[in-house]
């Protein structure tokens, strides 16, 4: 009766941003990302992406409360770069290796088609 | 941009396809990490948009279903969904009052039983009117062989139904009649070098648990192998068993191209603050972003505030609440 409506896993409240920065003075070279709807499926995708990076030090995330469509990841970078520039790296080499794999897909599929004949079963 | 930053990127994803049919596609992904395969599996099963039936206007219902249990079967009932992502828009976005043929699809349902006996009402039945984005959807998904679908409701002499479906497009996050697969099968590590599960047994593993389908693809522990704490998965073996909405290799494409357009929001949201403003972090052109960047407009509930229709409207149980016909 009182469960959050289903849209609110996906769709932006009134005002609300998709990712805002907050730095984090404890450590240096480190900022707190929070992100706004959105799940553990871009979550760990980033951060598994990141803690590849060896000018990375420290990459983790939590989902503060699991009613909320929300998480915070967190970045702490050796100084070559900051934070924010790192995650925008992350991103950007995670949409190219996802269009290799689109074309990798598409070519296995029309490879399997070809060899099976219309590909039905 | 550097890419010397990223030497994992030179290996890049790899698939190989070792079944594949109208409904269903078995593959290995290699080269990646354990969160990007997940990550594709779920944004399958969950996040791909296609179309459903969200809203019903029952006009008259005498059969012995109740309304509620109707609406619920007409919003399972799969409907052909191919470039809906492009061509259908999301009611919640559109300019529209309530729906419209560029967000919608009606479907309307007339049957009467008028003999004796008892009278099958099937997804065929539905008529799909042809004021629609594109020729082919919204319509039912029919596989059997006499073309009939899925049994939507019986009649008994003198019963009749009469309604108006409206179809729209959602993903699986809302409700689960927008999900494109039934299942996602999904395993790697088929001999459990990596330990990532401790598999009970009596007296010894392998007399106890019979072999996964995909050992036979990978080369089991040696006798005396030292374990490797550090080795990492590399090939997951992924079923993706679809509902007939869209195409197997659809699936997979729409897959990948919502995970970039969920990476390139946050870029562009990343990028708003500095100078270098949105558009260089754009994936390729094949990526439709979908007016997903509108957010900012702020909608308060998405643009379903309109009123509720008429006495006989009923919503999907769950299309109940955002309508504000709140009877759950």
């Amino acid at each position: 009766m009182n469960a959050p409506d289903r849209f609110e896993l996906f769709l932006l409240g009134e005002g609300e941003k998709k990712v805002t920065e907050e730095i984090d003075t404890r450590t240096p070279n480190t900022s707190i990302f929070t992100f706004n709807k959105e799940d553990h499926t871009l979550a760990n995708m980033i951060r598994a992406r990141l803690v590849k990076n060896p000018k990375v030090e420290f990459c983790g995330y939590k989902i503060p409360h699991p009613l909320f469509a929300t998480f915070e990841l967190r970045l702490q970078t050796n100084g070559e770069k900051t934070p924010k520039e790192m995650l925008i790296d992350a991103c950007q080499t995670l949409i190219r290796s996802l269009n290799t794999l689109s074309a990798d897909w598409t070519k296995e599929y029309e490879l399997r088609r070809m060899v099976s004949g219309g590909g039905d079963k | 941009m550097d890419f010397d930053d990223d030497m994992i990127l030179d290996q890049g994803p790899a698939v190989t396809i070792t079944e594949a049919g109208d409904n269903f596609v078995n593959f290995a992904l290699q080269k990646v990490d354990l969160s990007f395969a997940n990550s594709l599996r779920r944004v399958i099963m969950a996040e791909i948009p296609i179309m459903a039936i969200d809203l019903v206007e029952i006009e008259v219902n005498s059969s012995v279903l109740p309304d509620e249990f109707l609406c619920h079967r007409l919003g399972l009932i799969p409907l052909v969904s191919k470039n809906c992502t492009e061509d259908v828009e999301y009611t919640r976005e559109c300019d529209c009052d309530q729906y419209c043929s560029r967000c919608s699809v009606t479907l309307s349902l007339h049957a009467k039983c008028t003999s004796n006996e008892i009278m099958k009402v099937y997804a065929a039945d539905l008529l799909v009117d042809h004021d629609r984005a594109n020729p082919w959807v919204g319509t039912p998904v029919i596989t059997d062989a006499e073309g009939k679908g899925t049994v939507i409701c019986k009649l008994r002499n003198g019963q009749e139904l009469r309604m108006k479906c409206i179809a729209k497009k959602g993903i699986g996050k809302e409700h689960a009649k927008w999900a494109p697969v039934a299942a996602v099968g999904f395993e790697y590590d088929p001999h459990n070098k990596l330990k990532h599960t401790d598999l009970w047994f009596e007296k010894s593993i392998a007399e106890e648990w019979p072999a996964s389908k995909h050992a036979e693809w990978e080369e089991p522990a040696q006798e005396g192998e030292r374990f490797d704490p550090d080795a990492e998965p590399d090939k997951y073996y992924f079923e993706v068993e679809g509902v007939g909405n869209l195409a197997p290799d659809q699936i997979i494409h729409e897959g990948i191209k919502v995970l970039q357009t969920k990476l390139a929001t946050i870029l562009n949201a990343l990028g708003e603050t500095k100078e270098d403003a949105g558009e260089r972090f754009l994936p390729d052109d094949d990526v439709d972003m979908g007016g997903r960047n509108d957010f900012d407009n702020g909608y308060t509930t998405p643009g379903y505030n309109g009123p509720s229709y008429g006495n006989h409207g009923r919503a999907t149980p769950y299309g109940a609440t955002p309508y504000g016909q709140s009877g759950y």
